[in-house]
């Protein structure tokens, strides 16, 4: 099967900034998810959407990968959310106690309506 | 010792077939006798998250230049001699599972020589054919997993170890300040130097270190009451009392 290039874009949503992930997270993810982390930070959202719903393959080094952005987040006092993740990836969030540190929601709206400092939650 | 990885059922995520499955709690099975398996049975995993200390991430890497070793050849090798390879100093054992390194399996360490041995262990947590990854769990000095690798760059295969941790509690942070990062620097530069040698090469690795979150989280400071040293120094103090009441739990039987 060929590989599933993997691809960050990001948007700012209600006062939320949401990176779309498409594809792999694996090693070779590592950079563009960093830049679209680092552009998602540039802007003083308190929160920030990792959203999964695009994506078809995690392996243990994109979970790593995962875990330094959730460090990043930490340092900068930010929020990480998580949206999009299929049954078998939130499997994986729990097995590897990520779950226990991001707030997991099933799609973006749930997500956007509950997120600290996005315009919904605040109306 | 043989590694499988299941085929994934239709409809099922390509890697589905990779991660451990969910448990609650580490199972130990198969463990050989004279192998002192405590503080992991019953125990949970924990990971880099979940621990005390700084957070590093400790790249390690050597290049297997000459050999014509695929990453995917790499690996399987290094599962399959996972404790021959393993760096540890004379008198400590990595009794890996006896399927194997398959996600989900058990192996239990025994570190120290002597009648003073400190147990603990690591779950399998991802496996496939380019990669696998050990996690700890309560009670080990650290908190996180290690992932080993190998891919290849600019035409010459690379076998990488690669860490992500904190030190599980302030007793083993503070070990990890004085001795520990440097014995654990060795042991993984150790392995890579055998690893490269069974494939005919004289690797000299490289390591790159990164404190990824220089924060300690106190509210991790509980995890004290697991540190596998502290038990498995009060189970070798205990063990003449264990003796004594041999012969009456024979009795009660």
């Amino acid at each position: 099967m060929p590989a599933n290039r993997f691809e960050a874009g990001v948007r700012h949503q209600q006062g939320v900034a949401v990176i779309d992930l498409r594809g792999e997270v694996d090693a070779f993810a590592d950079e563009a998810l960093n830049a679209a982390y680092a552009e998602a930070s540039s802007r003083d959202s308190a929160c920030i959407l990792l959203n999964f719903d695009g994506v078809d393959y995690i392996n243990s080094t994109g979970i790593a990968l995962i875990v330094g952005l959730l460090a990043q987040a930490r340092t900068s006092h930010r929020r990480l959310l998580a949206c999009g993740l299929s049954d078998h990836y939130l499997e994986v969030f729990q097995i590897t106690r990520l779950a226990d540190f991001l707030s997991i929601f099933p799609d973006e709206v749930s997500a956007l309506a509950n997120a600290p400092g996005s315009a919904e939650a605040d109306s | 010792m043989t590694t499988s990885s299941r085929r994934p059922d239709e409809g099922e995520a390509r890697d589905a077939a990779h991660w451990a499955p969910i448990m609650e709690k580490l199972r130990v099975s198969g463990v050989p006798e004279e192998a002192l398996s405590l503080n992991v049975e019953g125990r949970r995993v924990l990971g880099p998250l979940q621990g005390f200390g700084k957070m590093w991430q400790k790249t390690y890497r050597v290049r297997l230049s000459g050999s014509a070793a695929t990453p995917t050849e790499v690996i399987k090798t290094w599962k399959e001699n996972f404790p021959k390879f393993w760096g540890a100093p004379r008198g400590n054992r990595f009794y890996a599972p006896i399927t194997g390194i398959a996600p989900g399996e058990v192996a239990v360490l025994n570190l120290g020589a002597g009648p003073m041995k400190l147990s603990t262990g690591v779950m399998v947590l991802y496996a496939d054919d380019e990669s696998f990854t050990l996690m700890t769990p309560q009670g080990h000095m650290l908190a996180g997993w290690i992932t080993f690798s190998s891919f290849e760059e600019e035409g010459c295969t690379v076998a990488q170890a690669q860490e992500y941790f904190r030190g599980q509690d302030p007793l083993s942070e503070i070990a990890l300040a004085l001795v520990g990062h440097n014995m654990q620097e060795k042991l993984w530069e150790q392995t890579l130097r055998s690893l490269a040698a069974h494939f005919g090469v004289e690797g000299q690795p490289q390591m790159l270190v990164t404190c990824v979150d220089p924060k300690r989280q106190w509210s991790e400071a509980k995890n004290l009451w697991h540190n596998a040293a502290i038990r498995s120094m009060l189970y070798t103090v205990s063990a003449p009392a264990r003796w004594m009441a041999r012969p009456f739990k024979r009795l009660k039987r």
